[in-house]
């Protein structure tokens, strides 16, 4: 049968091409691990740990936000466009409520100045993180209820267009709202950027700083939580059952607009904390501080493959490595860190679109 | 009747966070100086203690209450009966929720002004000018009980005016009315001879194309600037509509395809970074083809992908295009973040050719070309082939469409197109640099796409015509017009999915997929 025969031999010259172009990768990746670590050291240890602390921050906060698109994308099978966007509501979250509380003076008797942000770093900062998270859950609930639920059921492209167009109006939104200048996240004097513990390595010392621990475990304690009411509640339960089918889910009784009502808050308040750890790690926010992050986590999560929860996890920090180690190891300008960023992308995408620990999907789903 | 009063509550909340929100981003203000231009009355003198700038700014906010009004008045599902009272008690209670809303606003931000709070340092419309305004010179509380009478009056008129005249009988009298006239001018034996003649169809688009090609000689140099980029968006949304329209796969890295045409045009006829400095009639086909051939070698792996996922890399692909020009490793080859200057405009038998309107000729040339070329693509075996692949592509694959070609050439065909304008838009600007290709161009582009019409090449000039050439008419709001765009999506996309003026077949088929919606059939879509 030589009509059966000749798109099983197409395949097959596209696995060979892959095979082919994987393998010349590989090998490029080994000489370039070679020439750094072995051949010609560029960086000594010290510079090599720095970047590792980097990217381990990174990836905790790219991990949080990943796994927003990951649950969305699980129920719904869209892509969320404006997640990154919710991110840019919670970090603003944060900053103003950092701001209010530099505004309230405490005054004592070795610091007259002292403001209620410095006097009380931990309530502040627990504030803050429940704030943007709440303000981002918000924009989560009502980002659902506006722009996508009357599409449920519509062609692909529709929600996604429409989830584009919500994203643009939120950054613009945000740009006249608090203006176009990007301000500067004023910590707690004790989580001032910069200041950490001196780890001794390679004869000098480096330096961990205190908001990256506290990135890291409020991450971790996040993502802990998510798993445990993704596994362990009724709430946890009722997602699974509609991320699996939704007919079915509510046959069974489970109110499915409900569900995703909730799955867009969660994944919504998510990314408000991520947007605040972002705030107090790297300082910065401004109306367009989503929209990069929320393109790389939505490739952590389909590096993760999407629609899984650990995949999620683990493609953010593998994300966050690769753009905070892969330009010294490629030996490239730090300026191209996203391309590098990005290339992964394609390259996940082409080579295996259900990412590393991704469910088989059949070609109809990918 | 409880339902009622809920609905005119929502309603109240609803409209009064958009008023809020719009004097948070500075609206209110402008709104005033947008009527003033309307009225003419700018510079009219005070009317009892208010500028005209206030008087009209309060003619738009009992707009807004007129509006909220007569929503909070609206019937609710099922019900038949249309009594006043009700009516009248939504709209009253609609306004007074609005009003409440407005004047706590006002109250606050007037007392806050008042004790020098710098609001502007966080909000940064909120300056103190803005917030006098607002209050109408008064006082704080003078100013929230203005706002509070004027909602609540506003939206207890709205509520009679909805009773009154939205859902009176001359509605439908007058569409009745309306479509008989238009039924017997159809009917008139002339008319029926003209509309079955292809001849008249020719003579019409003569002599639209006729006033087109009048239009650079009498417009000056910024409309011709204008008009010329509103064409370039014409080119790039008929090349994006075969991608996205026609084949049905979403292309948000568009932008690199009209970053590479423009490039090849700059490189090649610039005298720096390359000193090649080529004719521009070589160049741009140059362009034009290498456009198509990254399409080709992008698409060759990527359209194994459907839809979302396409979607993302040919976005990582922009991207990747536009870092590459901005970072300093390509600085030498292609000038870097500084960008390419002083590139070569056409020349005609040794004469330049390069004058405002003479560019707007080339472009409506090579619009018109594409126009052409597209109208015939989309009757041919390969359009309708596009169509049955965006339709299902497995039923074509099994029809016998090689589906993998079909896609490839439609993404390079698109790209081509792309690339075309991309040299035109170079040679024009005689600069080209990293700016012009960032993220938003691609989703310009997708979105004159979307809200003309998706398949439908009329709709897509009227797509480019709506949201470049309107924005640049309407200069006061150029601040919100980003904004307004990002709405407008989602505004189209609820409301009339298939775009202004869609293609029969595809308004067909969302209209198929979307009223499935209204049936509470989840998860039927995989």
């Amino acid at each position: 049968m030589p009509s059966a025969k000749s798109p099983a031999r197409r395949v097959s010259t596209y696995k060979i091409v892959q095979a082919i172009l994987g393998i010349l990768f590989a090998g490029y990746l080994v000489w370039r691990l070679y020439v750094v670590f072995i051949g010609s050291p560029a960086y000594g240890p010290d510079t090599w740990a720095r970047f590792l602390i980097a990217g381990v921050v990174l990836g905790s906060v790219y991990a949080l936000i990943a796994i927003g698109y990951t649950l969305v994308y699980g129920i719904l099978r869209m892509i969320n466009f404006a997640h990154g966007d919710i991110m840019m509501i919670g970090a603003f979250g944060g900053y103003f409520v950092f701001e209010a509380f530099k505004a309230i003076p405490v005054p004592t008797l070795a610091d007259p100045k002292m403001t209620f942000l410095d006097a009380n770093p931990i309530l502040s900062v627990v504030a803050a993180f429940v704030v943007g998270a709440s303000v981002a859950a918000l924009g989560g609930y009502f980002l659902e209820k506006i722009a996508y639920r009357p599409l449920r059921g519509a062609p692909r492209l529709v929600p996604l267009i429409s989830a584009i167009g919500a994203s643009i109006f939120l950054e613009n939104a945000a740009q006249l709202l608090f203006g176009t200048q990007r301000r500067d996240y004023s910590n707690p004097a004790i989580l001032t950027r910069g200041n950490g513990w001196n780890l001794p390595i390679g004869g000098t010392t480096v330096i961990l700083p205190y908001t990256g621990v506290l990135t890291v475990a409020v991450s971790v304690l996040l993502m802990l939580g998510l798993y445990l009411l993704v596994m362990r509640t009724r709430l946890g339960r009722s997602m699974r059952a509609v991320a699996e089918n939704k007919q079915v889910a509510s046959l069974m009784g489970i109110d499915v607009d409900g569900v995703i009502s909730r799955t867009f808050i969660i994944s919504g308040a998510l990314a408000g904390a991520a947007g605040v750890m972002w705030g107090i790690h790297l300082g910065i926010v401004y109306y367009y501080v989503g929209f990069l992050p929320g393109i790389k986590a939505f490739t952590a999560a389909v590096l993760g493959g999407i629609g899984s929860v650990p995949g999620a996890m683990l493609g953010g920090l593998f994300l966050g490595l690769v753009e905070s180690l892969g330009p010294g190891i490629l030996g490239m300008s730090y300026q191209l860190a996203d391309v590098i960023a990005f290339g992964i992308l394609v390259l996940v995408l082409i080579f295996r679109p259900t990412g590393i620990v991704g469910e088989v999907l059949t070609e109809e789903k990918v | 009747m409880k339902k009622q009063l809920r609905m005119a509550l929502s309603a109240g909340v609803t409209f009064g966070i958009v008023t809020i929100f719009l004097f948070l981003i500075g609206f209110t203000g402008i709104s005033g100086d947008l009527l003033a231009d309307l009225f003419g009355n700018k510079n009219a003198a005070p009317f009892l203690g208010l500028t005209p700038q206030m008087i009209n700014m309060i003619i738009f906010l009992a707009l807004i209450g007129l509006w909220a009004g007569s929503y909070g008045s609206r019937k609710s599902k099922g019900q038949t009966d249309d009594p006043w009272a009700p009516a009248l008690i939504g709209g009253l209670t609609a306004g007074l929720v609005h009003g409440i809303l407005v004047g706590l606003l006002a109250l606050l931000v007037g007392i806050l002004n008042l004790n020098q709070v710098p609001i502007n340092m966080y909000l940064a419309a909120v300056l103190p000018a803005a917030v006098k305004m607002f209050l109408l010179g008064g006082s704080p509380v003078q100013g929230a009980i203005f706002h509070l009478i004027l909602f609540t009056l506003t939206g207890f008129l709205g509520g009679l005016l909805s009773r009154g005249i939205g859902r009176g009988s001359w509605r439908v009298r007058a569409v009745a009315n309306w479509k008989n006239a238009w039924d017997r001018y159809n009917q008139k034996p002339f008319i029926k001879k003209m509309r079955g003649n292809p001849a008249t169809r020719y003579v019409i688009y003569g002599v639209l194309v006729l006033l087109v090609f009048m239009v650079p000689l009498v417009a000056g140099q910024y409309w011709n600037y204008t008009i010329g980029t509103v064409c370039i968006y014409v080119l790039l949304g008929l090349g994006l509509n075969i991608v996205v329209g026609l084949a049905g796969l979403l292309d948000l890295g568009y932008v690199a395809f009209f970053a590479i045409g423009a490039y090849t045009m700059a490189l090649l006829t610039a005298p720096a970074p390359q000193h090649l400095m080529w004719s521009f009639w070589i160049a741009l086909p140059i362009g034009v083809v290498l456009a198509a051939l990254t399409g080709l070698l992008l698409g060759a792996p990527v359209l194994r992908l459907r839809g979302d996922y396409l979607a993302i890399v040919t976005l990582g692909f922009g991207e990747i295009i536009r870092l590459l020009s901005t970072s300093d490793a390509m600085t030498s080859f292609s000038g870097g973040p500084k960008g390419v200057p002083s590139i070569a405009g056409p020349t005609i038998f040794g004469e330049p050719f390069n004058s405002g309107a003479d560019f707007v000729y080339l472009i409506f040339l090579a619009a018109i070309l594409i126009i052409f070329v597209t109208n015939r693509l989309q009757n041919s075996r390969v359009g309708r082939a596009w169509e049955a692949m965006r339709e299902d592509e497995t039923v074509s694959r099994a029809m016998g469409i090689n589906t993998l070609t079909q896609k490839l050439l439609a993404f390079a065909i698109g790209a081509a197109f792309a690339g075309l304008g991309g040299a035109l838009f170079a040679s024009r600007n005689q600069f080209t640099g990293p700016e012009d290709f960032t993220f938003m161009v691609s989703v310009n582009v997708v979105a004159v796409v979307i809200v003309g019409g998706m398949g439908s090449i009329p709709g897509v000039i009227a797509g480019a015509l709506v949201l470049k050439g309107l924005p640049e008419v309407l200069r006061e709001l150029q601040d919100y017009r980003v904004m307004v765009f990002g709405a407008l999506l989602v505004v189209m996309m609820l409301w009339r999915p298939a775009g202004i003026i869609s293609s029969s077949r595809r308004k067909l088929e969302v209209e198929k997929d979307t009223g499935a919606t209204e049936s509470p059939k989840e998860g039927s879509e995989k």
